[in-house]
């Protein structure tokens, strides 16, 4: 990863034009200069040239950016801002260490094989105590506060069985694990099919945790769509919402495990219905482990595919309506995932998934517009999130839309959230879905 | 730095959170799209005229320079506080008040983003012209401070043409409103057209009645290229003087085409010297036939290739690459000396081939790009301010070209305002008691030159 100051030639390419106010969207609610991708990298220079400190100020605005790539996408000189930020975030995190919280989130919990699913665990047997359930939603609001929760906050709730548990369930019913140099391999799903196609599937927190149907739906298609696919049940964080925070250590120590845990199957493809993962799979594993270990990195990252990518391009997946156990004759829309829009130029096979299915469908306006998450900035800037939110709800209740799909589970989660705050009814799906 | 007690009086008037005084804000709103920096004193964002009333008459009484600001997208230096002072900076004024549709009018606040705008006029089926290549972030604010013109400027006029009212609040504090809200106005000095394009030197505005148009049935995009860069400037004067007004006619040369070849048709044929970009808009009919007829008008004049864009994914490629030009020229150099001159349109080919032979002679870049359709051409002198050999010799280019323009009838900025970077230059067009004319008029409304200052006229210092 390069450092802030091996961003110096890009900052000098930023000719100050204010062409990304116009996209920007933590500038489109804030309407302050420095909440745009302008003012980010007029901070960014002001800091290299010692003008200003790593101050509570410069801070608050690094933090101010959702990571969405509109600004990079419409900048005329190719100013890649939201990298420049993430340098700026691990420069803070360099001076001043990462937050209580943060740290204690990224370095001991997404970083640890056996506390986070244990916590995880816990919570999700004791949510009923925290959460109480929303009549007509799949979500939970908070019974009393809690740190870090909003009281607005739709939550979903966590999965009984986290997806990575009940792979492993289906493995001790079906065969033992194999032992191999000393090492126990936890075992695929079910042994490779004859198809010649290979694919590993990654899930990613979310599925895991929390929307677990989402990773069985995509099981379910890839072999319909006649490859073998196993998951390796020793994966874990993806590390970008570490990455995000500017903790590339951690980020770094996630890749490397996962680079590992797919390595030990020969794979032709390494697939996963979320849209960051994915983007950190293919492109910031690279940026990570790239100097260290080149090949292996390379070979890894050109396997990784998006599963709507996998699917369409691919697999050239098809299947008659007649074959799909429920379709919908619902009205769909669906919404650009900015990791997977921007950061992997995928537009057109999540559309074609959601012709497949047979649904009706009509597009909303700025479907490319970022739904607001921003990984933690939903987190610590919780009423900024939910505002860019908002618009986005706007958009998705003009198109009258029965279900709007996207192939992100953290877009899902949010646009849920958005919905449910300006009251339409609206049902979040992932683009797999619709089609089992 | 602003004493304790102006910070003070600031904070009652727009509310503690709508002032700032952190380094780090201040940075936010030193500079402008000619990428210069000034610190200002602080940001003041006012929600009303009361307050920004209430706030000039503060700067009056202690002396202290106001900056009205809209997005920071001008080209001439027009939002810098060169001075220090307070930035007024109208991005939360930003309601579009009322879109009139029996009498075809709006009204809007400053901070309204100029694209925004023509959306949600479009959407009624009406349409507001003036369309600067930065509309997606400008202001309707900064728009009428500089008279904000664009390419479909050749039929429909720029900024000052849909300006029917205003309400404005004077440097000394007084809210007036000008002109009218009808069609239709001539009670007293145009006052309104007198706001228009002075540069925020004579009061802030905060509500702008603005006139629209019946949106234009269909558009057709064309782009036509040419091998030799004369053979385009010479189409252009065809197509006017054949009685077919486009409403775009674009003109871009060779170095504006290199620096924007990734958002246009790869498979263009012929060696690409110059192209046009064309666009007519109204009766669908009658548009297929005037696309034609310029098409015929390009083949005539040596067109190499002519392409019609088949849909609005098409047409709206082409469009970009045209409003990525002047951002995307850092490619060719560090820096750019920006200008924005007019000629009578039957002299493009002069201008053009004008600053081609002062860019040979001076040994620089000179890219040429813009509104050839109604003469006006954004000549950018390329260079590299570190070599100041090379930097000499661009302003001397520049005044070089000043003169040709003067020497063809034109004049030195047709859109983007004096500003500070234009103000050396002044003298070369206006003659002393013209300046000294508006000199008078500034030192009338503004006695203590609190509003703006540093602008347009050389030598300008507070009182």
């Amino acid at each position: 990863m390069k450092t802030l100051k091996q961003f110096t030639d890009e900052i000098n390419k930023c000719v100050l034009c204010g062409t990304c106010r116009g996209v920007c969207p933590t500038f489109d609610v804030a309407r302050r200069e420095p909440a745009s991708a302008r003012g980010k990298v007029a901070l960014c220079d002001a800091l290299l040239k010692k003008e200003i400190n790593i101050s509570e100020g410069f801070i608050k605005h690094m933090t101010e950016c959702v990571q969405c790539m509109a600004c990079y996408e419409s900048c005329p000189n190719d100013v890649n801002v939201p990298d420049i930020i993430l340098a700026a975030r691990t420069e803070i995190v360099k001076e001043n260490g990462l937050p209580f919280i943060k740290s204690l989130t990224l370095r001991n919990f997404l970083d640890s094989e056996r506390l986070m699913p244990a916590v995880m665990k816990f919570a999700s047997n004791l949510q009923g105590l925290f959460f109480k359930g929303v009549p007509e939603e799949s979500g939970l609001h908070r019974r009393f506060p809690l740190p870090l929760i909003d009281e607005r906050r739709l939550m979903p709730p966590l999965a009984d069985t986290f997806f990575l548990e009940r792979r492993a369930l289906t493995v001790e019913k079906g065969r033992k694990g194999e032992r191999e140099k000393g090492r126990k391999i936890l075992s695929p799903i079910r042994p490779f099919t004859d198809s010649p196609i290979r694919v590993g599937f990654f899930a990613g927190c979310l599925i895991n945790y929390m929307l677990p149907n989402i990773g069985e739906a995509s099981l379910k298609l890839i072999e319909k769509a006649g490859a073998s696919v196993i998951v390796p049940l020793d994966q874990h964080c993806c590390g970008m919402p570490a990455l995000g925070m500017g903790d590339i250590e951690t980020a770094k120590s996630l890749a490397l495990k996962n680079l590992e845990a797919f390595e030990q199957y020969e794979l032709d493809y390494i697939t996963t219905a979320c849209a960051t993962c994915g983007d950190g799979l293919r492109r910031r594993f690279k940026e990570l482990l790239g100097d260290e270990y080149p090949e292996r990195v390379n070979a890894f990252c050109s396997k990784v595919r998006d599963i709507t990518e996998l699917l369409v391009n691919e697999l050239e997946f098809e299947i008659s309506t007649s074959h799909i156990p429920h379709p919908t004759s619902q009205l769909v829309t669906y919404h650009d995932p900015c990791h997977l829009n921007r950061g992997q130029g995928i537009k057109d096979a999540p559309r074609e998934l959601i012709e497949i299915s047979g649904a009706r469908f009509k597009e909303m306006s700025h479907p490319c517009r970022c739904c607001g998450l921003g990984g933690s900035f939903n987190i610590t800037d919780y009423d900024f999130s939910m505002e860019i939110a908002r618009s986005k709800a706007e958009d998705i209740k003009n198109t009258g839309a029965d279900i709007v799909a996207t192939a992100c589970p953290g877009c899902m989660i949010q646009i849920k959230d958005g919905l449910h705050q300006i009251g339409v009814k609206a049902k979040v799906l992932h683009v797999v879905e619709l089609l089992v | 730095m602003l004493s304790q007690n102006i910070a003070k009086e600031l904070n009652n008037i727009a509310g503690k959170e709508n002032i700032t005084t952190s380094r780090e804000d201040l940075i936010c709103y030193s500079y402008d799209a000619t990428n210069q920096k000034f610190l200002p004193d602080a940001v003041v964002f006012p929600k009303s005229a009361e307050e920004i009333s209430l706030i000039l008459k503060l700067a009056n009484r202690e002396a202290f320079p106001v900056i009205p600001r809209g997005a920071g997208s001008g080209f001439s230096g027009g939002s810098l506080p060169v001075e220090g002072g307070v930035v007024v900076s109208l991005e939360r004024m930003n309601k579009i008040l009322k879109i009139d549709t029996d009498n075809l009018v709006a009204i809007v606040e400053p901070g309204v983003v100029t694209g925004d705008f023509q959306e949600e006029a479009e959407n009624m089926g009406l349409f507001y012209p003036p369309d600067p290549s930065s509309l997606k972030f400008c202001t309707i604010g900064g728009n009428i401070a500089e008279c904000a013109g664009g390419p479909r400027a050749v039929k429909y006029g720029v900024t000052k043409d849909y300006v029917l009212g205003l309400e404005v609040v004077l440097p000394t504090g007084e809210i007036i409103n000008t002109g009218v809200q009808t069609a239709k106005g001539v009670v007293g000095y145009d006052l309104t057209k007198l706001i228009v394009g002075s540069e925020g030197t004579l009061g802030i505005v905060t509500k702008a009645v603005l006139k629209l148009l019946p949106l234009p049935e269909a558009t057709k995009t064309m782009f036509a290229v040419f091998s030799d860069m004369r053979d385009a400037a010479n189409t252009v004067s065809k197509i006017i003087s054949s009685k077919i007004i486009p409403s775009t006619l674009e003109f871009m040369d060779k170095e504006s085409i290199g620096c924007v070849a990734g958002y246009l048709p790869p498979d263009l044929s012929g060696s690409i010297e110059a192209a046009l970009l064309i666009e007519v808009d109204g009766d669908k009919d009658l548009i297929e036939k005037e696309a034609l007829l310029i098409r015929g008008i390009c083949m005539e004049n040596s067109a190499t290739d002519v392409r019609i864009a088949g849909n609005r994914q098409e047409a709206k490629a082409l469009w970009q690459a045209r409003r990525a030009i002047s951002p995307s020229m850092a490619k060719l150099k560090p820096n750019k000396i920006n200008e924005d001159i007019v000629v009578p349109r039957s002299k493009i080919p002069d201008a053009i081939m004008g600053t081609r032979d002062i860019a040979k002679k001076y040994n620089i870049i000179i890219a040429n790009f813009g509104h050839a359709g109604d003469g006006n051409i954004h000549v950018n002198v390329m260079i590299d301010k570190s070599n100041s050999g090379e930097f000499e010799r661009g302003k001397t280019a520049v005044e070089e070209i000043f003169r040709l323009v003067l020497s063809l009838g034109g004049t030195i900025s047709g859109e983007h305002g004096i500003g500070t970077a234009k103000m050396p230059y002044i003298g070369m067009e206006l003659s002393p008691a013209a300046i000294d004319v508006m000199r008078r008029v500034k030192q009338v409304l503004d006695p203590k030159g609190v509003l703006n200052p540093g602008k347009i006229f050389p030598r300008h210092r507070l009182v």
